[in-house]
């Protein structure tokens, strides 16, 4: 761990984040607008397997899931940078540990919408409803990244959890 | 100034400002908050210019609604933040630029539901609709990086 924080500590990289003092705020903006991206293109789509919107054919619904694949591209190139550029704080955030946790569980998850139920949604009829594991996925899915987002804004306070 | 610092002393005020958790509360909400409000209004910006055009325009509406649950979460968060931070917020001019970014791009949204999606027999986007929803993605962003800087000017 200790060798990691020396390495990424003195890079090139970390050098040009803190030693330009408009990168930070920059990358937090970036990333900021990478979570509503993604969290806003998931409402649209499972609040909509849900049952809520029901005019939305569930055909076209899933269109909206680029917005979230810009969204998580500049939150992970942001996030890794955060990293480098403040290795030292983030490597023993526990608020963070938690957060990359939740993170991977809900890519697991979106793995299983993408090959379990997004195909019967691109063949769905008129008043077709979502099975009920669909269903559970989409609320799986709103949740898991909800609690990512609060626990991001416990990051710089979550220290000592 | 003095009703500023009444607001930092009231009881609310030093529950955000004195206690972590508090605060904590507060900022997590805000972000969950704006992540609804600032997302969704994305979302239905970009149908208004034209992206997802299998989706009917009429059917993106309920969404609008969404949106507003985001707004209430952060005019109540904001609102209990700035009462932690009163006497600085008053004068922190990313925080005045923000609030007016919100404001106008509320609104501009509003429009843009208005115009786009609330017409059963509406089939096409026009060129206003298209401009108007650019406008609102304009502003948003605009509104959340102001908000970011809040802490760099103070």
């Amino acid at each position: 761990m200790k060798n990691i924080i020396a390495t990424l500590s003195a890079s090139s990289i970390n050098d040009f984040i803190i030693s330009n003092s408009w990168v930070w705020p920059a990358m937090e903006v970036v990333h900021f607008m990478g979570l509503c991206l993604l969290f806003g293109s998931l409402l649209i789509i499972d609040l909509r397997v849900l049952g809520f919107a029901k005019a939305v054919p569930l055909k076209a619904v899933s269109t909206f899931i680029v917005a979230a694949k810009i969204g998580i591209t500049f939150n992970v190139i942001t996030g890794v940078l955060f990293v480098i550029g403040d290795p030292a704080r983030y490597f023993v955030n526990v608020a963070l540990q938690i957060k990359m946790i939740l993170i991977v569980i809900a890519g697991l998850n979106a793995m299983y919408f993408t090959r379990k139920v997004r195909p019967k949604m691109k063949t769905a009829k008129k008043n077709f409803k979502p099975s009920f594991s669909a269903r559970l996925a989409a609320l799986v899915s709103l949740v898991l990244w909800t609690c990512v987002i609060v626990l991001g804004r416990f990051i710089p306070y979550g220290e000592n959890l | 100034m003095e009703f500023l610092f009444f607001l930092e002393d009231s009881p609310l005020g030093m529950a955000v400002s004195g206690s972590s958790l508090g605060y904590l509360i507060a900022l997590s909400s805000h972000a969950l908050g704006m992540a609804i409000l600032v997302g969704v209004s994305l979302m239905l910006a970009f149908r208004a210019m034209g992206f997802a055009s299998a989706i009917p325009l009429i059917a993106m509406a309920p969404y609008w609604q969404v949106a507003l649950y985001g707004f209430v979460i952060n005019l109540l968060s904001g609102t209990v933040l700035f009462i932690g931070n009163a006497s600085s917020l008053a004068i922190n001019p990313a925080f005045l630029i923000k609030i007016g970014f919100i404001t106008v791009g509320f609104f501009t949204t509003r429009l843009v539901v208005k115009t786009a999606f609330n017409n059963k027999k509406k089939k096409k986007l026009t060129i206003q609709n298209r401009l108007l929803a650019i406008l609102a993605i304009i502003l948003w962003l605009a509104a959340l990086t102001s908000g970011r800087l809040i802490g760099y000017v103070s």
